[in-house]
């Protein structure tokens, strides 16, 4: 996520959401998606894609995909 | 670069900017889709190049205003995508009436023109095929939707300006598989059809062209010999234990890498030889080894012995009078190549793959990417030249001064001016020369071309020959008329092939400029020179001419020359020929 939106990594916690991290716009949203997907190998279904908005829903999607 | 994941780019990518100091190379990208992720990718790509990009992205889907905002970018890529062209249209493709079909493309056809129109005094156009893959094919009858896409390609290739390189992304996706280069998803959510994937393969796919446009690409190729060219190590194995035969299981691999170093050597390719060998055991393969392809005479410069490689490759770069950074350097030795990578990073180096079946298709990937097979008349004899130039070299021990040696060369200027025959030489001149160059301004075809229609500019070349032989159209001058003072004159550009060097020529060239420009009219020469890396041994050139310095700063000098009391010098032994139109 930090390298994604370009901010420091000890900027980005478990409560980091687009209410608070300036950079995460809806252009940055979808290379974050595409990073996510690389990075751990799974597909994130269209209707989830919108709803990812915050780190602990990204780790909640990812941990059930990886399932 | 295919191998890094899209975050390692980010991070890379990041860690690469600022450290760049040459001027922004300017890129415009123009979409009808959402191209954004493709953006640092490319930022990678060349930097990694060494070339510090500024990108703009236009506005989405505004292929047509914005390219008029961008023609004077140095680069502009065009990424007008089928899925969204035909997303315009209300109504199922297959179910329109002919007309309807035959309005869009009336649509389309305008819209194309436009921005041919205005792209087309942008140096490089990237341009991509539209693309019909997404579309399932009927075999049955042929859909109107892929009868559609394959008439605007046509089109494009009938109507695309020269300046424009027409890519084709359906070979991208055939490589790697549509599903692997498009994601309906994003399509659908963000209009973003292209996976990280696709992009990945695109930039790396257009790099030759970033390394062209900005005079990057190699000149030579230095090969290592056992195990490189062939099979085994003729020291320990002998002549009849080496394998390089076409009919041999792994000989035919090496069979087919001796091919390819024959065809860069027809192409202008300098191909060298690095080996740590006795001199004698390799020349005896070269001459008399049944299955050798590559011969001597492919071959311009060997260095053959025990020495290190870093140093031997050194050498040979010195006595080609090239940079080190114009070689590519192939090897299977894991300590050579990291020697060389230590040691001299600005080598590309080639590491033998160890699945040798993998060798020559990687090699020739390498190849594509790194130099120009497209060459003109000149590079073809550039093979020829540079061995001449040794024997030139040679013949400079017999004469006692180097005045006697230069007078015995016989040597002949031409110099014609704004002649179109030799756009493409001097464009590529422009490209290309870094080290005599003043101000090291590249221009396109194009470019080279407006100017010579200017009536307030003018081109002068010149081509060299010897008793040794021809070196072609190797010195360029562009010159232009200040805009305020009709009796003023502007060096644009002035620049030199390196091989002609250290023989007067450089001086004599300009002095016979200088009297052309008198002859037009001309009573003052204003002149600059721009510091670059490579350009050092030009920076009192001027001087040496007889300019005056009227200021410097950051290393850029400003020059004048009143013409009435300029004085040239006076060397009889060079001749010089002149078609002089002025």
């Amino acid at each position: 996520m930090s390298v994604v939106f370009e901010v420091p990594l000890d900027s980005i916690n478990e409560n980091s959401s687009t209410d608070n991290l300036e950079n995460w716009d809806s252009l940055r949203h979808l290379n974050l998606i595409l990073a996510l997907e690389e990075e751990f190998g799974v597909s994130i279904p269209d209707e989830e894609v919108g709803n990812l908005v915050n780190f602990k829903l990204i780790e909640l999607t990812i941990n059930e995909l990886l399932k | 670069m295919e191998n890094l994941k899209y975050t390692e780019i980010l991070q890379l990518n990041k860690q690469l900017s600022g450290t760049i100091s040459s001027a922004p190379y300017q890129i415009g990208i123009l979409s009808n889709v959402t191209v954004n992720a493709g953006k640092e990718i490319l930022e990678y790509v060349c930097r990694k190049n060494q070339i510090e990009p500024a990108i703009e992205i236009g506005n989405f889907d505004n292929i047509v205003q914005d390219s008029a905002l961008f023609q004077n970018k140095n680069l502009v890529m065009v990424f007008w995508d089928t899925l969204n062209m035909f997303d315009q249209v209300s109504g199922f493709f297959e179910d329109l009436e002919d007309d309807t079909i035959a309005s869009f493309k009336q649509k389309i056809y305008s819209e194309l023109s436009m921005v041919f129109n205005n792209l087309s005094s942008t140096p490089s156009v990237i341009f991509n095929c539209f693309s019909s893959a997404y579309y399932p094919i009927n075999v049955i009858s042929e859909s109107k939707i892929h009868r559609f896409v394959s008439e605007l390609n046509r089109y494009v290739k009938e109507n695309a300006p020269s300046n424009f390189v027409l890519m084709d992304i359906d070979a991208i996706f055939q490589q790697h598989g549509l599903s692997q280069c498009y994601d309906q998803r994003f399509y659908l959510s963000s209009k973003a059809p292209y996976t990280v994937n696709f992009l990945k393969h695109y930039m790396v796919t257009i790099e030759p062209l970033l390394l062209r446009n900005n005079g990057k690409l190699k000149k030579a190729l230095i090969l290592d010999c056992d195990n490189t060219l062939w099979q085994g190590i003729i020291g320990e194995d002998g002549l009849e234990g080496i394998d390089m035969a076409p009919s041999s299981k792994k000989g035919v691999f090496f069979h087919k890498i001796q091919q390819m170093a024959v065809f860069l050597s027809k192409r202008g390719i300098i191909i060298g030889l690095c080996s740590k060998n006795n001199e004698a055991d390799v020349l005896e393969v070269l001459r008399t080894h049944k299955d050798a392809v590559l011969k001597e005479e492919n071959i311009v410069i060997h260095k053959i012995n025990w020495n290190d490689k870093a140093a031997n490759l050194k050498a040979i770069a010195q006595e080609l009078n090239i940079g080190t950074d114009s070689l590519v350097f192939v090897d299977d030795s894991d300590f050579e190549i990291n020697l060389i990578r230590e040691k001299l990073p600005e080598i590309q180096c080639i590491h033998v793959p160890t699945q040798i079946s993998d060798y020559p298709q990687q090699l020739l990937k390498n190849i594509y990417k790194l130099f120009n097979l497209n060459p003109n008349k000149d590079d073809l004899k550039k093979t020829e030249m540079y061995k001449q130039q040794f024997q030139r070299e040679s013949a400079k021990d017999q004469f006692g001064s180097i005045d006697d040696y230069l007078a015995s060369l016989g040597i002949e200027l031409t110099v014609l001016v704004d002649d179109a025959a030799y756009i493409p030489r001097i464009s590529q001149l422009t490209q290309k020369t870094n080290q005599f160059n003043l101000t090291t301004i590249r221009y396109t075809e194009n470019q080279i071309e407006q100017f010579m229609e200017n009536p307030k500019c003018f081109t002068a070349s010149m081509f060299v020959k010897d008793k040794f032989g021809d070196s072609g159209l190797t010195g360029v001058c562009i010159l232009k008329e200040d805009e305020g003072d009709p009796r003023v004159i502007h060096i644009d550009s002035l620049l030199m092939s390196c091989r002609i060097l250290g023989r007067n020529i450089e001086y004599v060239f300009l002095d016979h400029v200088i009297e052309l420009a008198e002859k037009k009219g001309y009573s003052s020469i204003r002149a600059q020179f721009i510091p670059t890396k490579k350009n050092a041994q030009v920076k009192d050139y001027y001087e040496k001419i007889g300019f005056e310095l009227l200021r410097e700063s950051e290393g850029t000098k400003s020059y004048s020359l009143n013409i009435s009391t300029f004085k040239p010098r006076e060397i009889q032994y060079i001749k010089i020929n002149t078609t002089l139109n002025a």
